[in-house]
């Protein structure tokens, strides 16, 4: 089950800190990066829930944040949705396609779970990619942004958007931290642990992981409507199989199964990106030597070994354990 | 259209040959998976990196050596790779070796880039093999019949060493039980460095033979590996013939799909993929029973 440990709680405040003098004072282009770690650390959030908690790695998950974009941009102009609105619907879509596809992979498991989840995402864009009704490889572009002049903020403002989405975030990883805390997250870590055990103890194991998949696509959901009011526009790209692989480096950069490690993550590696970019074209080529590098290191990511370094200095090594799964936990065991 | 028997051969040629360049590739990643446990995502990548050695090659001394010189290269890689990275990461779990794996593919993405360019190459293919063969009324690329033979060629060969060698029996034995393997006396390690180097030799054979048909692109890499893994989920990890029934079974639905139902096509084949995964998780023809 998920804890806060005082590490968690400091990071989170100096990351909330740091956020929220950075968009105080940043200019344009800062607060686009800003805007950019806020919607990947909601997609990545949902990720680890799965993933971390309940070793169900994804695949799919690109494929419902553009779920979630695509809906709420078709909701917004085509059936002439208010925006508020819209973003729910899409949400709601990204809930109920994730607990389909959890429901139908939920009796695969390791790798297997995988590729079913990789077919899935890309059934889904080459559907879109296809298909006419959704603009095919041109995408759809006219989503508008939420209005809340009523609050006196400016969303088409980059500030404003900026601290809107971080707002989404903060609440997006309290959802995340109420669900793990649930009796369904301490099941969907049960299952986990033994899948067998919790089904002697006669639970209703594909039930269970469908809930949390479920669930996890609301979350991703929500990130696919943001990153459509972010560009305002939506394009296949979205849901492309590259996209979930990216967001699996980045919650496994920050530490799996830590929940605030991803967020960290989420930071790092758009930074990083950014600055790579700027001095080189070979950004792949960076991200894939720290990526092979942190994971033959054997530590849990840059939060994970942070939190294995903290408990070994507190002399208390398995206060680690207790919240923090280690990448071998995650066997098809 | 569908009425004329020259439509049916010509597709069903078409969907041979892609089938059969897929078996090439997947042959090796299946094997190496049945075998080591090891889901080596970079395939794909290796694949590429044929490509561009037997580009290269061939516009220095031809295209014949470079047949011969793209597998022997990539081969090699793989024994550097296997040195380096695969070894150590024989204990870890699939999650881990699939993100190391993930992290070469990116890796090996720019370093093509960086090697080669962003630009397009292209093989001329050699004389003989140009042209096209007329024969039961349709007319076919010469160099395509040519894949279509180096593949049935290749999996007759595999099927020979794997059913009727000693090498043959000591990877089926390792496939089964690798523990018990060992303990009967094989070099187990020894085994896995030689299936993997061979199946790096594949891919590279495969990116060779693939470059003449389309152009060699750094990301041809990334754009073949989800085929190749629908083709052994479907077939079945770990075994030969679930390779080449993957293959054949994603050639033809690839192929026929684009031609009867193009909306469907590309659906079509995830479609089936889904289904074989929740109606028979292992695949059709699972290595271990």
């Amino acid at each position: 089950m998920f804890r806060h440990t005082p590490l968690r709680i400091a990071t989170l405040v100096l990351l909330g800190a740091a956020a929220i003098l950075y968009g105080l004072n940043a200019e344009y282009f800062g607060l686009e990066i800003l805007t950019e770690i806020a919607i990947l650390a909601i997609l990545v959030i949902a990720l680890d829930m799965v993933a971390g908690f309940g070793g169900m790695v994804s695949l799919f998950h690109g494929a419902l944040m553009g779920i979630g974009a695509y809906g709420f941009t078709l909701l917004a102009t085509k059936a002439g949705v208010a925006p508020l609105p819209a973003m729910i619907g899409a949400m709601a879509l990204g809930g109920v396609v994730g607990w389909i596809v959890g429901a139908i992979c939920a009796r695969t498991h390791g790798i297997y779970f995988i590729m079913a989840t990789l077919a899935f995402g890309q059934m889904a864009y080459s559907y879109i990619f296809e298909s006419s009704f959704f603009g095919g490889d041109d995408g759809l572009s006219g989503a508008p942004r939420l209005d809340l002049s009523g609050l006196g903020i400016d969303l088409n403002d980059s500030r404003g958007f900026a601290f809107f989405a971080l707002a989404l975030l903060l609440a997006a990883y309290l959802a995340a931290v109420a669900i793990l805390r649930s009796g369904l997250g301490r099941s969907v870590t049960g299952i986990l642990h033994s899948e067998q055990r919790m089904r002697a103890l006669g639970l209703n194991v594909w039930r269970v992981k469908a809930a949390i998949f479920g669930l996890s696509g609301v979350l991703a959901g929500l990130a696919g409507t943001l990153a459509a009011q972010h560009i305002m526009y939506v394009s296949p790209g979205l849901l492309a199989w590259t996209v979930s692989g990216e967001a699996l480096v980045v919650v496994i950069l920050g530490g799996l199964g830590t929940l605030v490690g991803p967020v960290v993550g989420a930071a790092f590696f758009v930074l990083l990106k950014h600055e790579v970019s700027a001095h080189t074209t070979h950004w792949h080529l960076v991200v894939g030597v720290i990526l092979i590098a942190v994971v033959m290191s054997r530590a849990n990511g840059i939060f994970g070994w942070l939190e294995a370094r903290v408990a070994r200095w507190q002399g208390r090594t398995h206060a680690a354990k207790t919240g923090n799964l280690a990448l071998e936990g995650d066997s098809d065991a | 259209m569908t009425s004329d028997p020259g439509f049916w051969i010509l597709q069903g040629l078409n969907a041979l040959q892609l089938s059969m360049l897929l078996f090439l590739l997947s042959v090796g990643l299946t094997v190496i998976f049945g075998l080591m446990h090891f889901v080596n995502l970079a395939h794909g990548a290796l694949y590429a990196l044929g490509a561009y050695v037997a580009a290269s090659v061939a516009a220095a001394v031809g295209y014949w050596p470079a047949l011969i010189a793209a597998p022997l290269a990539v081969a090699l890689v793989g024994v550097v790779l296997y040195g380096g990275l695969i070894k150590r990461m024989r204990k870890a779990g699939p999650m881990s070796q699939v993100l190391v794996t993930f992290g070469l593919i990116f890796a090996m993405l720019d370093l093509t880039r960086i090697i080669w360019g962003d630009f397009a190459l292209g093989i001329d293919v050699p004389q003989i093999l140009s042209g096209r063969a007329a024969f039961l009324g349709i007319e076919y690329p010469i160099y395509r019949l040519f894949i279509i033979a180096l593949g049935g060629l290749a999996f007759v060969a595999l099927t020979l060493v794997l059913s009727r060698t000693q090498i043959g029996a000591m990877i089926r034995a390792g496939v089964d039980n690798d523990e018990m393997a060992a303990c009967l006396g094989i070099n187990v390690e020894k085994l896995f460095f030689i299936v993997f180097c061979v199946g790096c030799g594949l891919a590279g054979l495969a990116g060779a033979i693939a470059a003449p048909l389309l152009s060699v692109t750094p990301d041809m890499g990334l754009q073949i590996l989800i085929p190749t893994l629908i083709v052994i989920v479907i077939g079945g990890l770990g075994s030969l013939q679930g390779a080449i029934a993957g293959s054949l079974i994603y050639g033809f639905v690839q192929t026929f799909g684009a031609v009867l139902a193009p909306q469907l096509a590309s659906v079509l084949i995830y479609a089936l993929l889904a289904a074989v995964l929740v109606i028979k998780p292992a695949g059709l023809f699972p290595a271990k029973g």
